[in-house]
């Protein structure tokens, strides 16, 4: 590397620069892609990498896809491919080799300068519809193993040479993927993003130099890992463990599993660290952690107790120590152990002990638990449209919440997911049943949900729906009945998911935490999402935002009084003094 | 003679025609408490300059044009009324939650969003329709009746309705309708079937409440507006601009606040098309308008305007969307008040933080004290300290540098003139990125587009900015410090009309679709032959809300056709489907049906003659052109000439660097880049030179 030295100016302006390629990737990727999990729930992520690996740049999308997994993947395609040529691409979805988990297929194109030298690499990740699993689902917990979850695994495998596909591969796809033109059109999608994103870079390179980029990468780390260290400095010393549990599943023990994140701050040597060793082993199932899923779990729960101003990327990441264990359902997960629904439950189990261990730490830090997935209101329906005699399988949105307090604000109540941050579109009633042969009788937020504290927690969604004409299945995994969203520092525990069927005689019948369920004529499911845990003693909370979630219909008087020790008036305000009388006698 | 206003945050502008076509533009400052007060001084600004009285001057006048923020600004500060919505049984919380979607993922400091109509004045009624418009719960007349009740007691001053499947089917929407003109008179209600028509039923209630909330008080102020009008003595007609880039009855406009939100920089393209048409430059066009707080980005392709109905009052998904189609505006906060910073790492910052009109840039002498991107111009000599504004206002050189160099030069450890150029070239690459984001969303190429540089301090940095963008031409017209005012001067009276259905190419309803293009032409014809010139015939454009099968998002495709006889026709429509979807996204997918989810038809009728529209030069002499210094990059301080725009030959082509001024604007021609006024007036700039 040269010895030239940017100034502020020119860091900002290459910053700028940088992050407007993320975004042309992302847009390129939103508006051409054609499946509904990509477009509708934005599950996917562009980011650069820098040739080392080291991640730089990456567009606004859901926290679990980025912070860690695009740096291992950049280095297996090194290692697997030493002599990278300007046109090649490589398919990626391996979580023994650094990507999420399966469905997650990732296109890296490696940016190689006009001396033949590689650069950069640029990444398009994008959950797929499907995967080629053993049953139409991406998301299979009860997986025994990889080769029960049947997914097809690319541990950086060459898919394009001098800009053309290896036909091989493709027709490879073509025969095990569901919806293969779906699948096609999605990668196509995926093609234009990372070639985009290549294209820019090389015409920066030309431009300014790719001494000055490389110059630029190194400054800009250290620029971040400055801005990591201010933040780091705010955290009260010490050491502090939580635990999370997972309700039990399919495949799991009788008591579910418990997570613990033991998280030590070194406020003097400005770093954090993340033990997650003591946790069970990797499980028959399909939820263990890939080590991409484990290390961004943990670094999401850092991050989300952190000034969210600082940059994410291997900069700032130098700050940050994620211990993992070999073999560990929150460590690195082994071959032939599944990963297929690594992004979310245990992965959410994760950063949720991160950040109510930070809470622990001291008051204004950390955050309540976000609360769990995935409720039947966003399960896969399936069945034949009577109105039209065809078939049909979706993902439904018609709602989920979920979101937790932190210690400066009420919570952003449609989080969906720790590792989503609520990122993900909500279905319209009307275009639901529009597309599937069903009506939503009922939709909204569930009164007396909401996690109490001085901050509150989501309160959960509750929709009411069922056929409109024939039935269908409905498919779903739901965690968090048993173990509702934690509240830290005094907060109470955000409403528990849940869910039923009222039968058309009459009958009420209570519905597993996962399950394909069939639903007929005149049955209606009602499904009731987690809400979220709230952050602080709801005793501090002020009796003016008490008495306009009473006016608002969200919270009884009841509650209002016996939680939140506030009293109102005949017109619904707070009445200060009988309220001052209530707290004073708790 | 003809009037045009545009109230902006810090300037109201002023667009005079003449009777023989010769125009004339004024700049008054906005009152914001009493907009029109700024709009009469003006006027009174034009009359004084005629050595007429405002009665006088008003008296000859037979149209006045508003553009307002009127309404927006009442949304923002909530100053609307108390409106209440009534919906389905079983969706009070529709408006709460929304669809979703999130910025700043690790954001926790912002709270989720409350709903435009808070939950306590939201109702359920007993009723449900579905898919195909028929009834599957009837309405609870007792139920409508208790709500009615509920209504008068809280008082509310306003109500919204929007009931599931009413765009299918009115009749619930219609009963509920009648049923609160009978029940509480004189409370203005609203539709959402009328107001919005669309299959998402969140973007239709949120449409519908904020016109609801609208109506009182955009009653009040148009009226007022009029009223105020006729006192000073005009006896034309008033017309307000709307989002979609027409005009309306001010009378119409109150009944329909809804159409006005984005009534001002909707027109800043209708004004970029016809100049860059002037120039032969009409195919792909990005039209940037630079204000002090925000630089407006909009384009026109192929002589279309693109409309958006993700128009967002305040941030995306933090608050409140209209839901109602706009012409596509994309806005950020970037413009001459930005300030400069460095933080504690080091870092270069511009923005979003901004000066605004008070205390304004340090140079203002307003008390402000930190150094903006107009200090940053005084510094490099771009702008004259005697001659801003035409002179208007002296410039405080001095203090422009010490805050340059306190804030800027000093942390980052360089000279007061490199730090003014980072201050200018870091906002030049916040505004590029802006546009980048806005035409790859539109699958345009801004390196075969030509850029129009509106607002007043466009001049400044736009050829830096055509430079980065690779266009070949920018273009800064005559009357570009007051774009949206221009627009407004050459906007036509518009009708917009729409009808929600569903049908797909693989199984076409011929009678549904035919129905509806007849009843939409029929409406458009209706408004052309009680708005119209009948002179000037107009034809209706009907464009269809289109995808293909499963697909999310919708585009506008423009019908080919009024009505659809045979299969051949629904082949064509389709060709044109995808070739519209190819334009913008680079794909096509001829194997997928196309799915229509509604029709929009416009009528524009043409209320003046085509005409130069050129500015009239009247007593201002060809000023002496005179020589600054000025700093480059490239070159340091470099002696550089001074050229008055008003006496500039046409077609003589300048070399940088040189500055040219007016009296609302100043122009920089860096030293790679040439300059030349066009035989239509304006300026053009070749940021490569001129071959």
């Amino acid at each position: 590397m040269s010895d030239m030295k940017l100034n502020g100016a020119d860091l900002a302006i290459l910053n700028s620069r940088f992050e407007g390629v993320v975004r042309k990737m992302a847009n390129t990727l939103l508006r051409t892609g054609r499946s509904g999990v990509l477009n509708r729930a934005r599950d996917f992520s562009c980011c650069i990498v820098t040739d080392a690996g080291d991640l730089l740049a990456a567009a606004e999308s859901l926290p679990i896809h980025v912070l860690a997994g695009p740096d291992m993947m950049a280095r297996t395609m090194k290692q697997f491919h030493p002599v990278l040529k300007r046109g090649d691409a490589f398919l990626h979805n391996s979580p023994y080799h650094g990507c999420s988990h399966p469905a997650d297929l990732t296109l890296l194109v490696p940016v190689i300068d006009d001396d033949g030298t590689h650069r950069f690499t640029v990444l398009a990740k994008a959950h797929q519809a499907d995967i080629g699993n053993s049953e139409p689902t991406t998301y299979m917990g009860n997986a025994r193993d990889l080769y029960h979850e049947g997914a097809l695994i690319f541990p950086a495998v060459q898919v394009q040479r001098d800009y053309q596909d290896i036909g091989d591969i493709i027709r490879m796809c073509e025969m095990r993927i569901r919806v293969p033109e779906q699948w096609r059109g999605d990668y196509l999608a995926m093609v234009g993003a990372v070639r985009i994103g290549e294209k820019e870079l090389l015409a920066m390179g030309r431009e300014l130099g790719w001494d000055r980029l490389e110059t630029f990468s190194g400054q800009w780390f250290d620029y971040s890992e400055a801005a990591m260290v201010e933040a780091l400095a705010n955290l009260p010393d010490g050491q502090a463990q939580a635990s999370s549990t997972h309700d039990a599943f399919p495949g799991m023990p009788e008591t579910g599993v418990t997570i613990t994140a033991k998280v030590a701050v070194d406020s003097a040597a400005r770093r954090i660290r993340v033990d997650l060793t003591d946790n069970p082993d990797s499980l028959p199932c399909g939820m263990n952690l890939s080590e991409a899923c484990a290390r961004t779990a943990a670094m999401i729960g850092v991050f989300n107790s952190l000034d969210h101003r600082v940059p994410k990327n291997a900069g700032a990441f130098r700050r940050i120590d994620v211990v993992l264990r070999r073999g560990c359902i929150a460590g690195i997960t082994e071959h032939p152990y599944s990963c297929s629904t690594a992004t979310t439950n245990i992965a959410d189990r994760v950063a949720n002990a991160v950040q109510v261990a930070i809470a622990d730490l001291g008051d204004g830090f950390g955050m309540a638990e976000v609360g769990a997935v995935i409720a039947p209101s966003a399960g896969v329906i399936s069945g034949i449209d009577a109105r039209t005699g065809k078939a049909f399988v979706n993902q439904i949105f018609l709602a989920f919440s979920g979101g937790a307090a932190s210690p400066q604000a009420d919570a952003w109540w449609t989080t969906a997911h720790v590792g989503n941050a609520g990122m993900c579109c909500i279905d319209g009633v009307e275009l639901d049943e529009l597309y599937q042969p069903l009506l939503v009788k009922r939709r909204g937020f569930l009164p007396d949900s909401e996690g109490p504290g001085r901050f509150t927690g989501a309160p959960s969604t509750i929709v009411e729906f069922g056929p409109l004409v024939g039935a269908f299945d409905i498919g779903y995994g739901s965690d968090g009945h048993v173990n509702a969203p934690l509240g830290v520092r005094g907060g109470g525990t955000g409403g528990r998911a849940d869910q039923w069927l009222d039968r058309a005689d009459g009958e009420r019948e209570a519905l597993p935490a996962c399950a394909l369920v069939n639903i007929r004529a005149g049955d209606m499911i009602t499904a009731v999402s987690a809400g979220g845990g709230g952050y602080g003693d709801p005793l501090s909370r002020t009796p003016e935002s008490v008495a306009e979630a009473v006016r608002e219909g969200y919270l009884s008087p009841e509650r209002a009084r016996d939680i939140y020790r506030v009293a109102l008036d005949t017109t619904g305000h707070p009445d200060l003094s009988a309220t001052q009388a209530l707290r004073a006698a708790s | 003679m003809r009037f045009a206003t545009d109230t902006g945050g810090t300037f109201t502008d002023l667009v005079v025609e003449e009777d023989d076509g010769r125009i004339s533009m004024y700049k008054a400052s906005t009152v914001p408490g009493d907009p029109v007060q700024g709009v009469l001084a003006a006027l009174t600004l034009a009359a004084t300059d005629r050595g007429l009285d405002l009665a006088t001057l008003l008296d000859r006048g037979d149209t006045f044009i508003h553009g307002t923020t009127h309404a927006i600004n009442a949304i923002i500060t909530g100053r609307t009324a108390r409106a209440a919505l009534l919906v389905t049984e079983g969706h009070r919380d529709i408006l709460t939650l929304r669809e979703g979607g999130r910025i700043e993922p690790f954001n926790h400091s912002v709270p989720y969003p409350k709903p435009f109509v808070p939950r306590a004045l939201t109702f359920e009624v007993p009723e449900r329709l579905i898919h195909d418009g028929s009834v599957h719960q009837p309405l609870d007349e007792a139920a409508l009746a208790s709500i009615i009740d509920r209504l008068r007691a809280e008082k509310v001053e306003a109500v919204a309705v929007c009931l599931l499947w009413s765009t299918i089917n009115p009749a619930h929407e219609l009963r509920v309708g009648a049923a609160l003109a009978a029940g509480l008179p004189g409370v203005p209600v609203s539709l959402s079937h009328q107001v919005n028509p669309s299959l998402r039923e969140f973007r239709r209630a949120s449409s519908t409440a904020i016109d609801a909330a609208l109506k009182p008080l955009m009653g009040r102020y148009l009226g007022g507006l009029e009223a105020r009008m006729r006192e000073a003595g005009f006896k034309g007609k008033v017309m307000v601009l709307t989002s979609s880039g027409g005009m309306m009855p001010a009378a119409e406009v109150a009944a329909n606040p809804i159409r006005i939100i984005n009534s001002g920089p909707s027109m800043a393209p209708i004004a970029g098309q016809h100049y860059a048409d002037l120039e032969g430059n009409g195919d792909s066009v990005i039209v940037a308008d630079t204000g002090g707080t925000t630089y407006d980005i909009s384009l026109v392709r192929g002589g279309r305007v693109p409309m958006t109905r993700e128009l967002w009052i305040g941030q995306p998904t933090r608050g409140h969307l209209v839901g109602y189609p706009s012409v596509e505006v994309k806005s950020v906060g970037a413009g001459g008040g930005s300030i400069a910073r460095v933080d504690a790492g080091g870092l270069l910052h511009v923005g979003p933080e901004s000066a605004g009109a008070v205390p304004g840039p340090v140079c203002y002498g307003r008390g402000g004290t930190r150094p903006t991107v107009t200090d940053a111009s005084l510094a490099l000599g771009f702008l004259d300290p005697d001659f801003f504004l035409g002179g208007a206002m002296k410039l405080d050189l001095a203090g422009a540098r010490a805050a340059i160099e306190r804030d800027v030069a000093i942390p980052l450890g360089i000279s007061v003139e490199e730090a003014a150029w980072s201050i200018i070239h870091l906002s030049t690459e916040n505004m590029v990125q802006a546009i980048a984001d806005i035409t790859v969303a539109q699958g345009i190429d801004p390196a075969k587009s030509v850029l129009i540089g509106g607002g007043g301090a466009a001049g400044l940095n736009s050829t830096f900015i055509a430079r980065r963008l690779g266009c070949e031409r920018l273009i800064i017209p005559e009357t570009g410090a007051a774009l949206s005012a221009a627009g407004a001067m050459m906007s036509e009276v518009t009708g917009e009309f729409a009808a929600s259905l569903f049908t797909s190419t693989a199984r076409f309803d011929f009678d549904k679709v035919n129905a509806a293009l007849a009843d939409l032409t029929a409406q458009c014809a209706a408004f052309a032959a009680r708005s119209g010139d009948p002179s000037r015939p107009a034809e209706p454009v009907i464009m269809a809300e289109a995808r293909y099968e499963n697909q999310v998002w919708d585009i506008d495709v423009a019908l080919p056709l009024l009505r659809f006889v045979g299969q051949e026709d629904v082949e064509h429509f389709r060709r044109t489907f995808d070739a519209a979807h190819r334009q913008i996204f680079t794909i096509d997918d001829p194997s997928s049906a196309v799915e229509i989810v509604g029709l929009r038809a416009t009528m524009r009728c043409q209320v003046r003659p085509f005409r130069d529209f050129r500015l009239d030069a009247g007593a201002a002499t060809a000023g002496q052109d005179r020589r600054r210094s000025a700093w480059f990059k490239e070159t340091g301080w470099v002696d550089t000439a001074i050229y008055r725009l008003e006496a500039m030959e046409a077609d003589r082509v300048m070399a940088g660097p040189c500055i040219i001024e007016s009296a609302f604007t100043t122009i920089v021609v860096d030293p790679a880049a040439t300059a030349q006024r066009s035989a239509a007036g304006s300026i053009l700039i070749h940021p490569a030179g001129r071959a």
